[in-house]
């Protein structure tokens, strides 16, 4: 039953990380780039979806809390959005000719700086409660238990899933977008316009990890640091299911949640940095493209 | 001249703190770009062997009751060590996945410390550590001379065929291998190297502060020297000293905006990485 049980939260964790990795992943199978800033973007949205669930939604449009929080839940994909758009205009654009992959990474953990520290000021130090009220509704089936914010989190994590898979497999637009990931210079010759479909990776990512915010609001500490307790491990993911690939980043992201449930069960919750970390670097040993490998040539 | 003349014209004892605070972060801009700029090994865990330098020297200090220059040595080779283990994925990785794999890395020791509370006394954290020198003046005079021999220790190291080795392994490795170099030998010898100078910066924290917790070694001391390296000027040996003092020394002078001071921080950083490419350091090329 404790098995059952620490699986189902498990995959209650892994949705979350999965959240926050595959914006990361995404970014970084299109262009190549690492951006530091992902962390931040998950608290902005996580703050965004804090203040419309419990002042703007409930306050001010005088909707019933089930709904704020979904509305929220919108709000923070829109933040994230638009945070998408500045940190493409004001650092991805300008540095992606260069082809250096080592200064964006830079400019991003400046901007990361800058948000954190701008947050810290708006909000302060002091962590914020932020309940949901599908926090407080718990099912019972059997012996497991699992509250109705654990089913929500799933859902929406799977409503996004299918369809950024669905927008990449069957649209123009996605097909056009996995062209540029493949070779960015020959999409170009076929008359798509790389820039503007690595503008719109990188919005599509934000909006995921403003998304990811709110939903991983309630279960985390809402401080100006909170995103960056996770990104780390949103890393490890992204390596661990092989740098840029979606299918690997979500069996990936899973597992880690479900390890994660079982570490806190039987070694304690100071372990679990520790235990995934290990694990990354022992794949990083034995297999240092990831569980499902990047198909790439070396240049030479 | 001018290191020996800082403590004259600083004379309250908190701008001296600082100046030491600048000595370290000199060393350990000068480990990273040993790695980064030279070898061209994105290296996102140098906080690693910070800590490790810290921990061994006070751990042999207090527990074992060391004498510190015998700790030091101790707690420098114990870095190296360390590096060249991390050196065996920088072997295997190259590019992001090595900065990721260094940033586990870093993240590894970090947790490693603050679990390990019977060797280390995890968050509570270690207290009461005397520095080698009595006073702030003597230290930083100690570390300055320390960073200014390891400095050109380095500047002919640079300059001597090892140094083109080093760069050939970052321009092109496959190239650098069909010409006859080892590139795995001498990436370890680099992460090594590199390591140990952060190990030896390492040596001279605790005691300065005069406290020892895992926070003060956390992934942001790994980010805080990158960008050292970067806004000073990567591969140049000049920059990673300017881009070291010149970000010890901004957020103090940036006190008097209170909140907004790591804000404007972040700002400075992303606008040179923008707009200055080549780090402070190329100004003045441009100006010769």
């Amino acid at each position: 039953m404790l098995i059952v049980q620490q699986s189902l939260n498990g995959v209650y964790l892994g949705c979350l990380y999965v959240m926050v990795a595959l914006g990361l992943t995404l970014i970084y199978g299109v262009l190549n780039q690492i951006n530091f800033a992902h962390a931040d973007f998950v608290t902005v949205g996580a703050f965004t979806a804090f203040f419309t669930a419990t002042r703007f939604a409930t306050k001010v449009l005088g909707v019933p809390d089930t709904a704020a929080y979904l509305v929220s839940i919108i709000a923070a994909f829109g933040m994230g959005a638009l945070l998408g758009l500045a940190i493409n205009a004001a650092v991805f654009a300008p540095l992606r000719d260069r082809g250096d992959e080592l200064r964006p990474l830079i400019a991003t953990i400046g901007v990361s700086v800058l948000l954190e520290n701008a947050q810290l000021a708006l909000f302060g130090p002091v962590p914020y409660q932020f309940d949901t009220p599908f926090a407080r509704e718990t099912f019972r089936i059997g012996r497991i238990f699992f509250s109705a914010q654990s089913v929500l989190v799933v859902t929406v994590s799977a409503l996004a899933i299918g369809a950024l898979y669905a927008f990449l497999r069957f649209t123009y637009l996605g097909k056009a977008l996995r062209a540029v990931a493949q070779d960015r210079e020959t999409a170009g010759l076929m008359g798509i316009n790389p820039g503007l479909l690595i503008g719109l990776t990188i919005v599509i990512s934000s909006a995921l990890a403003g998304m990811a915010g709110a939903l991983l609001g309630p279960v985390l500490v809402l401080s100006p640091f909170a995103g960056a307790s996770v990104i780390v491990k949103a890393f490890a993911i992204v390596i661990i299911g092989g740098f840029g690939n979606l299918q690997g980043t979500i069996i990936a992201g899973l597992l880690v949640g479900i390890i994660e449930a079982f570490t806190v069960q039987y070694l304690g919750s100071g372990l679990i940095d520790l235990v995934v970390f290990v694990l990354l670097l022992a794949m990083l040993v034995v297999r240092p493209t990831g569980l499902v490998a990047e198909r790439k040539e070396e240049n030479v | 001249m001018l290191v020996a003349a800082a403590p004259w014209l600083i004379t309250t004892p908190y701008w001296r703190g600082i100046l030491v605070l600048c000595a370290m972060n000199v060393l350990l801009a000068l480990s990273l770009n040993l790695v980064m700029g030279y070898t061209g090994q994105l290296n996102l865990g140098q906080s690693a062997f910070y800590a490790i330098g810290a921990y061994v020297s006070t751990i042999l200090i207090k527990t074992y009751h060391w004498n510190f220059w015998l700790a030091a040595p101790a707690a420098i080779i114990a870095a190296g060590f360390l590096g060249l283990a991390l050196a065996a994925f920088a072997v295997r990785l190259r590019g992001h996945y090595l900065a990721i794999a260094s940033l586990g890395f870093a993240v590894i020791t970090y947790q490693v410390l603050v679990n390990w509370e019977s060797v280390t006394e995890g968050v509570r954290g270690i207290y009461g550590i005397l520095p080698p020198v009595g006073n702030t003046l003597g230290l930083f005079y100690l570390i300055a001379g320390i960073a200014l021999l390891v400095y050109l220790a380095m500047d002919n190291l640079v300059r001597s065929p090892v140094g083109d080795t080093l760069r050939a392994i970052r321009e092109d490795e496959i190239s650098a291998a069909a010409l006859g170099v080892n590139g795995a030998l001498w990436k370890a010898f680099a992460f090594g190297v590199g390591a140990a100078i952060a190990g030896l910066a390492g040596c001279f924290y605790p005691g300065f502060v005069g406290t020892l917790v895992p926070d003060a070694f956390n992934i942001v001391e790994s980010f805080t020297m990158l960008a050292m390296v970067i806004v000073g000027g990567m591969g140049t040996m000049l920059g990673p000293v300017i881009g070291a003092i010149v970000l010890t020394f901004l957020p103090e002078l940036l006190r008097g905006f209170g909140e907004l001071r790591l804000m404007i921080y972040g700002v400075a950083l992303t606008l040179v990485v923008l707009f200055l490419p080549g780090g402070i350091a190329s100004c003045f090329k441009r100006a010769r």
